[in-house]
């Protein structure tokens, strides 16, 4: 008897197209029991959901990248249609599928219908934002679609909660219907592209009646994208992006900080001075403090995309920058994460995730590195206040902000003329040339905006997170190991350089120091260098270790010492270094996590390191031959 | 097709070539028949805004060139 109940499906897919309002749907019914699937060997990662349904039952839901046709051009596109055909090798198939169709845009969605009945999945049609259709004059009558499409037909407005209730009844009951076209006589020998969007559009027209183009946006874009205003509404959406994660962020970064720093006071207050204390705090808090100072940026910056994206600006933005974009061979929606990364490049990095060509995407996160981010600055400030002179230029510009200023811009230049170079020869020639959909300018829905910031600072913290606290337990173990008694008279500061100075990392800093040579570093710059590696602003306090002044104080002392210790040529060497290499261990957690192989941190890391070096050894050997 | 001035529409008459970009085209809808109207260029030679039906596309003019159309008075 029960073989004639309809099966309760256990896993459903969401399908549609991009910009459809699928992950609309998808967040209102799973709230915040989702999560991204971390499948083997998928960059685009689908992301799960559980909903719960009557008494103890719930359901799965897979959200699927959006498709344009069932004939896949990008990596997204082939990973939804071998889900659906049941050939992907991690991901099982799903028992049915919800098919989203975007309710300003039928005769599209209703073209990728056509394309995905051939699959024959148990299926039930699910229209978005019917209240868009009604607002603007508009009318549906899914009793109609319902008869032409021959599976059931759900009106629903994602971020309202209309229409959910009803797709949890056809999760419970599971009726779902395969659809009809795939054997309709309709459709028979209407196989072509064509053929299928000419019956889209006749079903389109037949069941619904939409407004010609949505006022609404029609006056925004003749604002937003207007040749003069655009431009200047865009550089001011940029500078306030900029200011809110290189500016806003700043306190919570230093409260974070200072938070930390005082919990290894504490710790160092009522731990024994020795091994375990210093494991506590350097090895341990100083890691944990590592990952957390980096949410206040994440999360303004995650949160400040999702609003844009879910408004629609960010594709404007990318219409307006495409052209400057396209010298270096990149496309306009590379332009927010790579000025993201001037702040900090892993949410630089992460919000990668919004250009859709994978080729693309692979070099944004290659230079994005390359980008001037915040912790260069402590060491720059430093070489910079120590070896450039506090003059003024023409009278009123300050020498120091001129070379500055002169850094940021030859990194930025520097990472443009790679990414060209990487996109014609690593990723060359793209199946798919720029084209890009303009959606309808939407209302931001809350639950949206917040649940991405969500879900992108969880992934940080458990995947990225733990690859830091890893990589930091390693570092502090190698700077502490072996173990250097130091002399009973012997100050804390004196204490810890020798530490510094006996442990694996300085032996290898001594041992190594003959291949930086060439690039004017001592021994102790080379240690300085290396332990940088975790972090780049480590630099400063390794070199007040390095030079046993105390740099807590001011760095004052620690300026005059080095004006001493190190030559002009060498100053400027270093800074050159500072500029390319990627010493930074969370970039590199951040690129695997995104791209889903240590392929890419290791290149991204080998490159920077040689043009670090490169540029090191040009810049010390001219500025030995200006200053002889 | 990147000859016809803002403002004005067409209609497709055809692809000189035939690849994936192409096909890409014609899934998104711009089939033989469709009317585009052309909505506006970014500066200096960028990108092309294209209107049809519900849909508002944007391409790059050198990827225009493989698009005939009959410009429409």
């Amino acid at each position: 008897m029960s073989d004639e109940l309809p099966q309760n499906p256990s896993l459903i897919a969401l399908v549609g197209s991009p910009n459809c309002g699928k992950s609309t749907i998808f967040n209102a019914l799973t709230g915040l029991r989702q999560k991204i699937a971390n499948f083997p060997g998928v960059t685009v990662e689908p992301k799960t959901g559980t909903v719960k349904l009557s008494g103890e039952t719930s359901v799965t839901l897979i959200d699927l990248p959006g498709i344009y046709s069932a004939t896949p051009k990008t990596p997204d596109e082939e990973l939804t249609i071998s889900v659906l055909k049941g050939t992907h090798a991690n991901i099982t198939q799903p028992n049915a599928a919800i098919f989203v169709v975007e309710g300003t845009n039928i005769e599209k969605s209703l073209f990728l219908y056509a394309q995905y009945a051939k699959l024959a999945v148990p299926t039930i049609v699910v229209v978005t934002m019917i209240d868009a259709i009604k607002g603007s004059g508009g009318v549906l009558d899914d009793i109609e679609l319902e008869r032409q499409l021959g599976v059931p037909v759900i009106g629903v407005v994602g971020h309202r909660g209309i229409g959910l209730d009803e797709i949890r009844e056809y999760l419970e009951c599971g009726d779902f219907q395969p659809p009809l076209l795939a054997d309709n006589q309709v459709f028979t020998g209407k196989s072509t592209i064509e053929d299928q969007h000419l019956w889209a559009r006749e079903v389109a027209r037949e069941v619904a009646r939409l407004p010609e183009m949505d006022s609404f946006t029609r006056r925004f874009d003749a604002v937003l994208l207007h040749p003069v205003v655009g431009p200047l509404v865009f550089l001011l959406v940029m500078l306030i992006f900029f200011q809110s994660i290189f500016t806003w962020a700043t306190p919570l970064m230093d409260g974070i900080e200072a938070g930390f720093t005082g919990l290894r006071g504490y710790v160092e207050g009522i731990v024994p001075a020795g091994i375990v204390q210093s494991f506590l705090s350097k090895g341990m808090i100083a890691g944990v403090g590592a990952v957390v100072v980096f949410l206040p940026q994440i999360i303004i910056l995650t949160l400040f995309i999702s609003l844009l994206e879910d408004f629609g600006y960010l594709s404007r933005a990318a219409f307006l920058v495409d052209r400057i974009m396209g010298v270096f061979g990149l496309q306009g929606r590379s332009f927010v994460p790579l000025l993201g990364s001037f702040a900090c490049a892993i949410p630089g990095i992460m919000s990668a995730r919004i250009i859709p060509s994978e080729k693309d995407r692979l070099t944004t996160i290659l230079i994005a590195p390359l980008m001037t981010c915040s912790a260069r600055l402590p060491v720059y400030i430093l070489l910079i206040t120590a070896f450039v002179p506090n003059s003024l230029v023409w009278g009123f510009l300050s020498l120091q902000g001129f070379v500055l200023m002169g850094l940021y811009i030859i990194a930025a230049l520097s990472g443009l003329v790679i990414g060209k170079i990487f996109k014609s020869t690593l990723f060359k020639g793209s199946k798919l040339p720029f084209l890009m959909e303009l959606p309808p300018y939407r209302f931001p829905a809350a639950q949206n905006v917040f649940l991405t910031a969500f879900n992108r600072t969880k992934a940080f913290l458990t995947s990225a997170g733990t690859t830091i606290l890893f990589l930091s337990i390693i570092l502090w173990a190698m700077a502490e190991f072996p173990r250097f008694e130091a002399p009973q008279n012997a100050s804390t500061a004196d204490i810890e350089r020798l530490q510094l100075e006996h442990s694996a990392l300085g032996m290898i800093g001594t041992t190594i120091q003959p291949v930086f040579a060439p690039l004017g570093f001592d021994w102790k710059v080379t240690i300085g260098v290396l332990s940088s590696f975790a972090a780049r602003e480590t630099f400063v306090s390794v070199m007040g270790q390095m030079y046993s002044v105390d740099v807590s104080e001011n760095n004052e002392s620690l300026r005059v010492v080095l004006q001493r210790s190190i030559t002009l040529p060498a100053a400027l060497s270093i800074i050159a270094f500072y500029v390319y290499a990627l010493q930074c261990m969370s970039t590199i957690a951040i690129i695997k996590r995104e791209t889903g192989s240590w392929k890419y941190p290791a290149f991204a890391f080998a490159y920077t390191l040689l043009l670090a070096y490169g540029a090191a050894l040009a810049t010390y050997h001219v500025g030995l031959l200006l200053t002889s | 097709m990147n000859e016809i001035p803002v403002g004005s529409s067409a209609t497709i008459v055809g692809y000189t070539i035939h690849n994936a970009f192409t096909e890409r085209l014609r899934e998104f809808g711009l089939i033989e028949g469709t009317i585009i109207k052309l909505l506006r260029k970014a500066p200096w030679n960028g990108p092309i805004e294209v209107q049809y039906g519900h849909s508002q596309i944007v391409l790059r003019p050198d990827e225009l060139t493989n698009i005939q159309v009959k410009r429409m008075m």
